[in-house]
């Protein structure tokens, strides 16, 4: 649980939303190579896959039913060459081995061997800049570069999970400790602070702007977990023939806690949200928002009580909810 | 929502005269008798060793002994590792003590010891509860929890060994409104290593009260008909259910009944004393009017039904053992005489690699005794058949001029 008195996780939060976090960041990582790699893992994401070398897309799996398996980044690394980094790796390479016996594609869970950390925040650049060996110059959003840290052999993508400018710095998994010593040593410079809070990072700060997990978006379609954006129906993808025809239900939908309610002790994960007294959805999460003062949360209902203004209860003490304007909470 | 909605998946026990307890009544029935079961076993320990210290330390070191037992002592252990794939840990999380937060996490919401994390970081983890079903059995076995659940943090350490001081800081066994278990590292805070005794301490950091408006009464598997972890991974209330049912008995019954045999080599007086600290619980279970008539009610036993009837002792037993998944029937259910055929294996293996000898002694000396306040002296309760697959229950009756 994160308080609004809690000091360290605000420390942490500020630090993101203000100047420079920087934390360990290491993903489950798969890469997948070979002649019909694009192919493959075009056909297992609902987002178009780039062929270009250094790019990457954010995109949704789905299970046959049409609902979302996991999410992740998948990125073009060389040639024939696919990153995916995903939480959830032994959820993801199970659907690859459903078509990559026909394939001329491989696959290698690299999460063992590559280790990353994320360095977030306004003033990320200037502190990137300071670390790495070239200048990070104009590289754009979702795109990977090689570059290096001293020695160290590393590739910055510019992407985060915080909602701020941001950065994630791979390298091999036994160098971690070395890349961390370049990180401290370079961050006083910028006043850019270690992340303490695992909270803070994997569900405030994302959470505020409107970034879900994958435990989020479970049982739910692209569209109604609000990733339709994403979603490439002019091509063939696994799940597509279950969205065809589909009528959205429900929606993920962002939750306000009443102010007088101080905090949400008795709200857990999946606590059933009712509308005048009866279930119409569940609650995913609920944390304290240090940029918004709030706290904010996740939710799942069902499609006619997502109107932004809906009043709410969460819980067998009945805590005051407001269905927020909008998932994502930063203005 | 209409029944013609849920027929299909409701479920529930029902007793010998056709009342249906619900599925989570039931699993509230039947957990809080292992608790029962488990408040009378500390009274025997209390018998058989006065010192409060020493029988605390005792079962509080055979508790770690039997966790820490369960991997090799490999920080790669396949156990472990597992371990961290059925909770979906994330590799950004550093692999150490603090992990085995999630275990306990686990295990208190699948037992209704409903409560929150209240911090989950690297260098402290702070755990409050609202309830405890074992609230009855006493302060040693805080303790003991608080020992046992060492293990799951060192379990997890890189060394093998105390990371972090844990302390139970508060506990509903000792009569406070929460249970609180606190681990803070040692390598932060500079707290020395603890021995069995110095679990009860306080915590380092301030603690998180929570105001009792914003306290829960039942855990996530009663409320929301699963349990969800830190990292999203979910249990169904089925399968709490299941595993209590089975872990329940371990750690609450196995482990001090073999810190006890240590305290108590004399096989022989150990059981008479088992019998007679069962035999006096049992005498006071339907005492009051109120609790005979309570229980007539939720087995739903028919009004004409009069007090001196095997059938009702014989129902009753019947629920609570359908309530706590053990496979049995009735082979007889008549006024005079109701015999419940239970596989030996099945009643005293509740987890089957550690059969509990103890709860055919212990159950039969406490149902003799309750079915005299239940219906009358005139019936007894006794096992036949033990040991065997065709053990039955009797619920008859029987005249001993040495009758406890």
């Amino acid at each position: 649980m994160l308080f609004k008195e809690d000091t360290v996780a605000r420390a942490d939060a500020e630090a993101v939303r203000k100047n420079i976090g920087w934390y360990e960041w290491t993903h489950d990582l798969v890469e997948v190579r070979g002649k019909d790699t694009h192919k493959l893992l075009d056909y297992v994401c609902v987002n178009t896959i780039s062929d270009t070398p250094g790019v990457s897309k954010y995109t949704t799996m789905l299970n046959e039913q049409g609902k979302i398996l996991d999410d992740t980044i998948v990125t073009c690394m060389a040639e024939d060459v696919y990153w995916v980094s995903t939480l959830y790796g032994p959820k993801f390479m199970p659907l690859i081995d459903k078509y990559i016996a026909d394939m001329d594609a491989e696959y290698e869970d690299l999460t063992t061997k590559i280790g990353m950390y994320a360095i977030q925040g306004p003033n990320s650049p200037a502190m990137l800049d300071a670390l790495l060996e070239t200048p990070l110059g104009d590289i754009k959003r979702f795109r990977m570069a090689d570059n290096k840290v001293g020695n160290l052999a590393v590739k910055v993508h510019r992407s985060g999970f915080t909602g701020e400018n941001g950065f994630e710095v791979y390298c091999d998994r036994d160098k971690m400790p070395e890349l961390k010593a370049a990180i401290a040593a370079v961050a006083p410079q910028f006043d850019a602070r270690e992340l303490q809070t695992l909270e803070v990072y994997v569900r405030s700060l994302p959470m505020e702007a409107g970034m879900a997990l994958k435990q989020d978006m479970q049982g739910l379609t692209p569209s109604e977990a609000g990733l339709g954006w994403s979603v490439h129906m002019e091509k063939e993808f696994h799940g597509k023939e279950a969205l065809e025809g589909y009528e959205d239900q429900y929606e993920l939908i962002g939750l306000i806690l009443d102010d007088e309610r101080v905090s949400y002790e008795d709200i857990a994960q999946n606590e059933i949200l009712c509308h005048k007294g009866v279930q119409c959805g569940i609650v995913r999460q609920m944390i304290y928002g240090y940029t918004v003062e709030k706290n904010i949360g996740f939710g799942i209902v069902d499609k006619k009580f997502a109107v932004p203004g809906t009043r709410l209860t969460a819980g067998e003490n009945f805590a005051g909810l407001t269905v927020a304007e909008s998932k994502k909470f930063l203005v | 929502m209409s029944l013609r909605e849920t027929v299909g998946s409701a479920k529930c026990v029902e007793t010998a005269w056709g009342k249906l307890i619900n599925q989570k009544d039931a699993y509230n029935f039947g957990v809080r008798h292992i608790a029962a079961f488990s408040a009378n076993l500390f009274q025997l320990m209390r018998i058989i060793e006065p010192d409060w210290e020493k029988r605390t330390a005792a079962i509080s070191e055979t508790a770690n002994g039997f966790n820490m037992a369960a991997c090799g002592g490999d920080p790669d252990d396949p156990y472990i590792a597992a371990f961290y794939d059925e909770w979906n840990i994330p590799e950004f999380c550093d692999k150490s003590a603090w992990l085995g937060a999630i275990w306990g996490d686990s295990g208190d919401e699948y037992e209704n010891m409903a409560g929150r994390v209240i911090q989950f970081t690297r260098n402290r983890v702070e755990k409050e509860l609202d309830t405890c079903p074992w609230d009855i059995v006493g302060s040693e076995m805080c303790n003991m929890t608080t020992g046992m659940f060492t293990a799951n943090f060192d379990l997890t350490s890189k060394n093998f060994e105390n990371e972090v001081q844990l302390n139970m800081c508060e506990a509903r066994g000792c009569g406070n409104r929460h249970c609180r278990v606190v681990a803070e590292r040692r390598d932060v805070t500079g707290l020395p290593k603890q021995g069995w005794l110095d679990h009860r301490g306080e915590a380092y950091f301030p603690v998180h009260d929570t105001p009792e408006e914003r306290t829960v009464k039942e855990g996530q598997i009663i409320r929301n008909g699963k349990y969800t972890n830190a990292f999203g991974e979910e249990k169904s209330f089925d399968w709490a259910y299941n595993w209590v049912m089975q872990m329940g008995w371990v750690w609450s019954i196995q482990f001090p009944l073999v810190a006890m045999g240590d305290m108590c080599d004399d096989d022989d007086e150990f059981e008479r004393l088992l019998k007679i600290v069962y035999a006096t619980a049992g005498k006071n279970q339907f005492i009051e009017p109120s609790a005979y008539e309570g229980m007539r009610d939720f087995l739903g036993v028919p009004k004409e039904i009069g007090r001196v009837d095997s059938r009702i002792m014989g129902s009753y037993i019947k629920t609570l053992l359908d309530c706590q998944l053990v496979p049995c029937e009735f082979t007889a259910f008549e006024k005079d005489e109701t015999r419940i055929h239970c596989d030996c294996d099945d009643f005293v293996g509740r987890y089957e690699m550690a059969p509990l000898d103890e709860l055919v002694v212990g159950y039969e000396a406490q149902w003799n005794s309750a079915v005299k306040t239940l219906s009358g002296p005139e019936l007894s309760v006794w096992f036949e058949g033990v040991d065997t697959e065709d053990m039955e229950i009797v619920i008859g009756k029987k005249i001993d001029n040495r009758m406890l």
